[in-house]
């Protein structure tokens, strides 16, 4: 898994690319809540993502969680089709705010 | 033998003593009460009569269901009129109908009333009538009327008239009793076809069990017939199904509603292991055929003993209460509508599911007949007076303790206003890993057997092999034909099973070893994953309540989301953990 992470006006957009799964969320746990830890709202672009397990999206619910604490927002953005289904299975695409592109999650934080 | 019977015919009518009279009377009693042919009792009423006033022919009308006509139901002598058909308010017959009066017409050539048209088509003479109607109380029944007199003049005398007056009022009251009784037959025969229903409607609920088998039930009908129902059944891997329902409406129309909802989930119930997803195929088919306006509210659940998880579903029924062995009390509201409603559902192709385990608590399921039943002072019962007979009966058994509710309703001194059902789920024993795991293991060995292996794999415990394994299961589960949704479900799965492995049963530790092997048969694709490190406590793996966002132990609740079987077998060698995982394919 690649990450790339780069600041806008709202706040950071944080993009993954390949699999988030038990190897490589560890690494996505992190480098979500850095983001979140300078104090600005996180776009979470999923386009990229082939496969996300329950470990990749507990990182995301921790992110989420601190995001919401610290007053800001984590919302997530070009959810694939087997990136959505994990969300739907654990009843969290309900609780995050999924937006169709990083523009309009850009709009959504902002 | 009748005294008067060798007298003269002529001269016999007026020497009738009162005892020949009384004996013709209760002679044609006799033969209205013991034949069931009615038609017949009345020719021979007619027959008697009329020779025993010596009449040339009689006949007898009956008024219709209507009341405006008259029918010849029994005629002799003279000329053949039955059949015959006069509207209540004509001819001489339809005027004695009308007046509730006897007449004598000596010469009916001059009376007004007189019905021609038989004399006229058959030559037959009438010359004079004696007419008496046959009534019982105020209801008109008919009459009874006789032609010519046997004698020279042809006449009929005041004293012919009184007798057939009094043979009239009896025939009429032995008439109405035949009818009486027939229609008392034709009761008893709807209200013997009614106990069938019920007794056909009594079979579609199990059998009750001994008190240590987790399901008991009990269905008291308000009616003959009821509308609700419960049942349960087990799966040949050891889980048991169960629901219960109620439809709406009483009577008839719902009890073949409640057959057809019951036997639905019994068949489907039996290849369908997900209770939303069995209730929702259950709500298609009702909605389909079902009667406007006619729905079903019903929970139905699987429980694994083994384990101790109970996953159910509420489609519009009341809600289900879990009471936690400290008496904690749960309630599971339906967060659907009923069945046979709509079709579209928010959850798409299933009714929301709820799970829990249900250790060493108790899971009670009712109808609102129980907690609107009637108390001894009038009010009714509620969830709370509920609560507290159950509470106050936790030491006894299940059947011990719905019995104590019933008992409650049924002694209000009131009829019970609605069907009553109670089902309960209990372990008080608590889960049953051991026993349970060694017969399920004989069922799914049978069945692996007949399963062709598709492909092997053994890797050690470490999470950078996961991904390898995706794609190793993605290309097994397209070799098998299986859809991209299937396939996509049966990664997430093996993959959420790899990861407690290696990080529980493992602890993380990179040298375990894991066998994974994966077969299919014509309508599953099974994994079976085993490791080596100490056994499990099954009781202890419990999905996450999804209520709750704490991030992590997410992975069990996906894998028995996607999966249509989850079980756990005791591996060959006798040590770690050996994991089956079944999907549909076809």
């Amino acid at each position: 898994m690649k990450h790339e992470v780069r600041e806008e006006v709202g706040g950071f957009v944080v993009a993954f690319e390949g699999d988030v799964d038990l190897q490589t969320s560890p690494d996505a746990r992190k480098v979500l809540l850095e983001c979140v830890g300078r104090g600005k709202s996180v776009v979470v672009d999923l386009s990229g993502i082939g496969y996300i397990d329950s470990s990749g999206v507990a990182s995301l619910v921790e992110s989420f969680q601190t995001a919401r604490k610290g007053g800001q927002n984590l919302v997530l953005a070009s959810v694939s089709d087997g990136a959505l289904r994990v969300l739907k299975l654990a009843r969290l695409n309900k609780v995050f705010t999924i937006c169709d592109s990083v523009e309009d999650g850009l709009a959504a934080i902002g | 033998m009748t005294p008067n019977m060798t007298l003269d015919p002529a001269t016999k009518a007026h020497d009738v003593s009162a005892f020949d009279h009384l004996e013709l009377l209760s002679e044609m009693g006799r033969d209205f009460t013991s034949s069931q042919d009615m038609a017949a009792s009345l020719v021979k009423a007619v027959t008697h009569i009329t020779e025993y006033v010596q009449a040339d022919g009689g006949a007898l009308f009956l008024l219709d269901e209507s009341g405006e006509n008259l029918i010849c139901e029994a005629c002799v002598g003279a000329t053949e009129i039955t059949g015959l058909t006069v509207p209540s308010d004509q001819g001489i017959v339809g005027r004695s109908v009308q007046n509730h009066s006897a007449e004598i017409i000596r010469d009916v050539q001059n009376d007004q009333n007189f019905y021609n048209k038989v004399d006229q088509e058959t030559g037959f003479t009438t010359r004079s009538i004696i007419c008496a109607p046959l009534r019982v109380k105020d209801e008109r029944i008919g009459a009874l009327e006789l032609i010519n007199k046997r004698s020279e003049d042809g006449l009929f005398s005041d004293e012919d008239l009184r007798l057939l007056e009094a043979m009239s009022a009896s025939a009429g009251l032995a008439i109405h009793n035949a009818r009486q009784a027939e229609a008392l037959v034709e009761q008893e025969v709807l209200a013997r076809e009614l106990e069938l229903a019920a007794e056909i409607q009594r079979s579609l609920l199990p059998d009750a069990r001994d008190d240590d088998f987790p399901v008991h039930g009990v269905n008291i009908p308000a009616r003959t017939v009821s509308g609700d129902f419960y049942d349960y059944f087990e799966l040949e891997d050891g889980r048991i199904c169960f629901n219960l329902g109620d439809v709406s409406g009483k009577g008839m129309n719902a009890a073949l509603l409640m057959a057809k909802t019951a036997s639905l989930f019994r068949c489907l119930g039996k290849t369908i292991h997900q209770p939303g997803r069995l209730m929702a195929l259950i709500n298609d088919e009702i909605c389909e055929t079902s009667t406007r306006g006619m729905f079903v509210t019903m929970i139905g659940g699987i429980f694994d003993p083994r384990s101790g998880i109970v996953r159910i579903a509420n489609a519009g029924h009341e809600p289900a209460l879990f009471f936690d062995h400290d008496g904690a009390c749960t309630p599971f509201e339906a967060e659907a509508p009923p069945l046979g409603i709509t079709t579209f559902l928010a959850d798409g192709d299933r009714y929301p599911e709820n799970e829990f385990n249900i250790g060493k608590g108790s899971f009670y399921i009712f109808t609102d007949g129980v907690t609107e039943g009637y108390l001894e002072d009038g009010s009714e019962l509620q969830v709370e007076g509920l609560t507290k007979i159950l509470m106050d009966g936790r030491d006894k058994s299940a059947a011990a303790r719905l019995n104590d509710v019933v008992d409650v309703i049924q002694s209000s001194g009131k009829p019970i206003r609605d069907d009553t059902t109670l089902l309960c789920l209990e372990q008080k024993s608590g889960p049953l890993v051991t026993e349970s795991v060694e017969i399920t293991q004989k069922i799914t060995v049978a069945n692996v057997d007949q399963a062709i292996e598709i492909i092997s794999l053994e890797i050690p415990s470490q999470p950078d092999r996961l991904k390898l394994v995706r794609n190793f299961v993605t290309q097994a589960a397209g070799f098998c034909d299986c859809s991209d949704d299937v396939t996509q479900d049966v990664v997430i799965a093996v993959d959420e099973a790899l990861q407690n492995i290696i990080r529980h049963a493992y602890g993380n530790r990179p040298d375990g070893e894991i066998k994974l092997k994966l077969c299919r048969t014509n309508v599953n694709f099974i994994v079976l994953i085993q490791d080596f490190a100490d056994t499990i406590d099954v009781t202890k793996i419990k999905p996450r309540d999804l209520n709750d966002l704490r991030p992590g132990g997410l992975g069990t609740h996906f894998i028995r989301e996607v999966m249509d079987e989850v079980s756990f077998l005791t591996p060959p060698e006798g040590r770690g953990n050996l994991l089956k995982l079944v999907k549909r394919i076809a």
